[in-house]
């Protein structure tokens, strides 16, 4: 079996064309609210703060419910017109999620990998 | 008894620390980080791998968003002469739980795994003894806590010889 790809940890905020992870195929790991989802596409849009992302959900097998929480870990793929969407291989509800702690201690986690 | 000795012990590791430990000459079941040894380790993380080969083992990733750990999970309790001199009853029930465990793993949990810390083809990994399907999205937050806590405060400290 092939070493499959870690998701980098970013903020949807953080992924603008100036970020290392604003790349094509780049593997990330994403969060947001679910704030629209078209089911003859499977792409859906989330949002976090003022930032939103576009994410293709055709392969996953989850419950996409408008309004919950997700975690999604995919590919990056930048489109013609330099517009990013989410291929997903993974997707899950994180509804409960404490999303300041989670802001928190990634940055946390960062401050430790950088002094390694 | 010495506190720091962490031999026996599930040290709970982020992926990225995982992946940099160093097998120990002449060693086969120990590691080193940081010129401690290690023989076991515990990870949580999202399952975004899954190759099952019922009877026979499943191997599966789990990324904690530092990285990816490889895991193997054997199923071949019943047919593998490692087990043959064993109780047959005790041999069926850790076949059972490991099945147990097989059937929990799916892609997209997020997943508490122990296990030893061993090598296939140069390649870290952990073959698995136990697993828990984590329902709290925020246990993954406090895992990482969990482990830059410990690092900082228990793994990195020196050993200072008695």
């Amino acid at each position: 079996m092939a070493t499959i790809a870690s998701g980098a940890l970013v903020n949807l905020e953080e992924l603008v064309q100036s970020s290392p992870h604003f790349k094509h195929g780049i593997s990330l790991r994403v969060i947001g609210k679910l704030q629209d989802y078209d089911v003859e596409t499977a792409v859906a849009v989330i949002v976090d703060r003022n930032a939103s992302l576009k994410v293709d959900t055709q392969h996953l097998n989850i419950n996409l419910r408008i309004g919950s929480i997700f975690q999604f870990i995919g590919e990056l793929l930048l489109e013609p017109d330099h517009e990013a969407i989410l291929k997903a291989r993974v997707g899950r509800n994180i509804d409960g999620m404490d999303l300041n702690l989670y802001r928190q201690s990634l940055q946390l986690l960062r401050d430790f990998q950088a002094g390694r | 008894m010495d506190a720091l000795q962490l031999l026996n012990t599930h040290v709970k590791l982020l992926a990225f620390d995982f992946l940099t430990l160093k097998p120990i000459p002449h060693e086969p079941t120990s590691f080193s980080r940081k010129g401690r040894r290690l023989s076991r380790a515990e990870t949580v993380g999202i399952v975004v791998s899954r190759d099952f080969k019922p009877n026979r083992f499943i191997k599966f990733d789990i990324d904690d968003g530092t990285g990816c750990i490889p895991c193997i999970l054997w199923l071949n309790q019943e047919s593998s002469p490692h087990f043959s001199r064993r109780c047959p009853s005790h041999v069926r029930l850790i076949a059972q739980m490991a099945a147990e465990f097989a059937s929990q793993v799916q892609l997209g949990v997020i997943a508490r795994v122990r296990g030893r810390i061993t090598s296939y083809r140069g390649n870290l990994q952990i073959t698995v003894s136990d697993v828990v399907i984590e329902r709290d999205p925020n246990s993954q937050i406090l895992h990482w806590l969990d482990c830059l806590r410990l690092a900082r405060n228990c793994y990195d400290k020196v050993m200072v010889p008695p």
